[in-house]
């Protein structure tokens, strides 16, 4: 199954229910996320930039409205299902990275790609060495800086097959030279499966290719 | 080891594994000792008395001087009746004894010996013989019968020492004929017959005969047989350790027949099993839920790589695994200790047994009990560790 495309309707965090919210171009609205397409979402601290992501990916349901896939209601989607979507449609860069600190960096791209067998090796050492990272390979991620760990959950985040890719504050600790290095990998990945890129930002956006802009 | 399990099986104690596996083991230990010390001690106390059934007890009056001297040790009628309306009794029926006389004769190459003896018969539904061995035709001169096992004891023990004459089984038994004569109190009318040893009764300490051939033999022998009172009835309680029975046989001073120190020794070993059973059983519970608490911990440590993992896509059954794996090494280690222990327990205490004359049991069930409990702790712990992973799915916040 692929996913064309992700529609809002009318969604809003549960927190926000009882609050005045600016007006936004996410919450409350009625909105469609394209396959093939680059978005940029923008907005302050406290916006619910990470809540939509973890929407979309399924790990948290405290919204209001409906979330749909190809317009099927992701409410009703059962563990195994996001397991599979989680493997084959939607990547998704958390915030936080979630890296495991005690592993290298080498063994933390390994831990997705060999669940996705997508890239190979020689794929993988390319990334790495295009965003610098190479010196690192077999570092544990816990001892690096955290510009170091985010340029590895960028390469992670890309090593299995995917319809959209969901990065949250990606390159907030890089500086604008690997902001475009970064930006190029991901963009020449998704061009090549064909996938659209949900990028949120703070100020600090992914530099991409004439991006859709929505703010919060 | 791959990424997975190093990366899972961190903050694993080794020190509340083993906590496990001990307790585990002793609890195991214990049930199994317990079972299979059961199995082979009961043949002691139990030997199979396959022809009456151990809710059948046999009674009959105390032989004291009164009756010896007048007063009837035989049950009147009435006496029967008052029986058969005791709440315990499901039925009862008389012993029907041989109204005349019974020579029977071993030979074995010409050495034998000869001996007066009696025959009793109760209903056929009270003997549990196949019909086939247990029946007899009129015209026909073979008798099945059931002798006391006593009495071979008594012929082995006793005759056959004295005599010179060789010790004989069970089985050896029943294949020499035995040449039988009923004749009547004149010796007017005799009959030959041949014996045929259908088993041996540790509870009847009679000699069988089936029902019709003793009223058959009655009718040809003997005019007033149907008139004599029987002195001794056999009866169908409701259950054999009932107060009730005891304390009506003792006041009217009847007394049951046959070992009832055996059926008592052999209500204490169940009695003592069962307890170790369960304290065992309890044991093998309480390690369950400490398996259960340490892996549960362990998970609860790990709850955020579990969350981590599941967020890259992997498949709940495989961030369960390493859990499950460890579960399944520990009980399994666990049983495999308790039954190399129980093993070692029965090697101590199999020669003193045998010496006692016990015919040991199988060691199959213990090893079904041993795996049972095992896949029973198995399961409820892959249980519980699948429902932790799902738990991990979301991190509710």
């Amino acid at each position: 199954m692929r996913i064309d495309e992700i529609k809002l309707e009318h969604t809003l965090p549960r927190v926000f229910v009882s609050e005045k919210i600016p007006a936004s171009d996410v919450w409350q609205a009625s909105l469609t996320l394209r396959r093939g397409q680059h978005y940029l979402i923008e907005a302050a601290s406290g916006g619910g930039k990470s809540s939509l992501c973890a929407y979309i990916f399924g790990s948290r349901t405290d919204y209001e409205g409906k979330i749909l896939f190809n317009n099927e209601d992701i409410a009703s989607f059962g563990i195994d299902r996001w397991q599979v979507i989680r493997r084959s449609n939607i990547a998704y860069l958390p915030q936080e990275l979630s890296l495991f600190p005690e592993l290298t960096a080498w063994e933390n791209i390994q831990l997705k790609n060999r669940l996705t067998s997508h890239a190979t090796d020689e794929r993988i050492e390319e990334w790495m060495d295009r965003i610098g990272i190479s010196f690192r390979r077999d570092y544990p991620c816990g001892r690096m800086s955290i510009g170091q760990q985010q340029r590895v959950a960028i390469i992670r985040s890309i090593c299995q097959p995917f319809d959209f890719i969901l990065l949250d504050e990606p390159v907030s600790h890089l500086d604008e030279e690997n902001n475009r290095i970064a930006a190029s990998i991901i963009s020449e990945e998704a061009a090549r499966q064909g996938a659209a890129i949900v990028s949120t930002s703070v100020g600090n956006p992914l530099i991409l290719n004439s991006p859709i802009r929505l703010s919060l | 080891m791959n990424i997975i399990s190093r990366l899972l099986k961190k903050n694993i104690s080794p020190a509340r594994i083993a906590g496990f596996i001990l307790s585990n083991f002793i609890g195991l230990a214990i049930v199994l000792g317990g079972l299979i010390f059961y199995l082979d001690a009961r043949s002691i106390w139990e030997s199979e008395d396959s022809f009456i059934r151990s809710d059948f007890l046999v009674i009959n009056k105390k032989v004291t001087s009164g009756n010896t001297f007048g007063a009837s040790s035989s049950f009147s009628p009435q006496e029967v009746k008052e029986v058969m309306d005791q709440p315990w009794v499901r039925k009862a029926a008389p012993f029907t004894a041989s109204a005349y006389r019974v020579r029977g004769a071993l030979n074995q190459n010409g050495r034998g010996m000869s001996t007066a003896m009696f025959f009793e018969s109760i209903p056929d539904e009270y003997v549990d013989v196949p019909k086939a061995q247990w029946s007899w035709q009129e015209g026909s001169d073979e008798v099945p019968l059931i002798i006391s096992k006593d009495y071979l004891t008594l012929y082995n023990f006793g005759f056959a020492t004295a005599a010179g004459l060789p010790k004989m089984s069970e089985g050896l038994m029943s294949g020499i004929p035995l040449d039988i004569t009923i004749y009547n109190e004149d010796n007017s009318k005799a009959i030959q017959l041949h014996g045929r040893v259908a088993g041996y009764s540790n509870r009847l300490n009679t000699i069988l005969v089936p029902q019709n051939f003793m009223d058959w033999s009655n009718g040809q022998l003997s005019a007033d047989a149907a008139t004599s009172d029987p002195s001794r009835l056999i009866i169908d309680v409701n259950s054999p350790g009932d107060v009730a029975i005891n304390e009506f046989l003792d006041s009217h001073d009847y007394e049951v027949a046959g070992d009832k120190t055996a059926a008592s020794a052999s209500f204490l070993l169940k009695l003592v099993v069962g307890i170790v059973l369960a304290i065992g059983a309890i044991i093998t519970l309480l390690s369950l839920f400490i398996l259960m608490l340490s892996v549960s911990l362990l998970m609860e440590k790990n709850r955020e790589k579990l969350h981590s993992l599941l967020m890259l896509g992997y498949p709940l059954k495989t961030v369960g695994a390493p859990y499950n794996k460890i579960v399944i090494a520990a009980s399994v280690g666990a049983c495999v200790l308790a039954l190399a222990g129980t093993l070692c327990l029965r090697s101590i205490y199999l020669e003193p047994l045998r010496g006692l004359g016990a015919e040991t049991g199988s060691f199959l069930p213990v090893v079904v009990v041993a795996l049972l409990l095992t896949a029973i702790i198995i399961v409820f712990n892959c249980v519980a560790v699948s429902r932790k992973v799902k738990g991990s799915w979301r991190i509710s916040k």
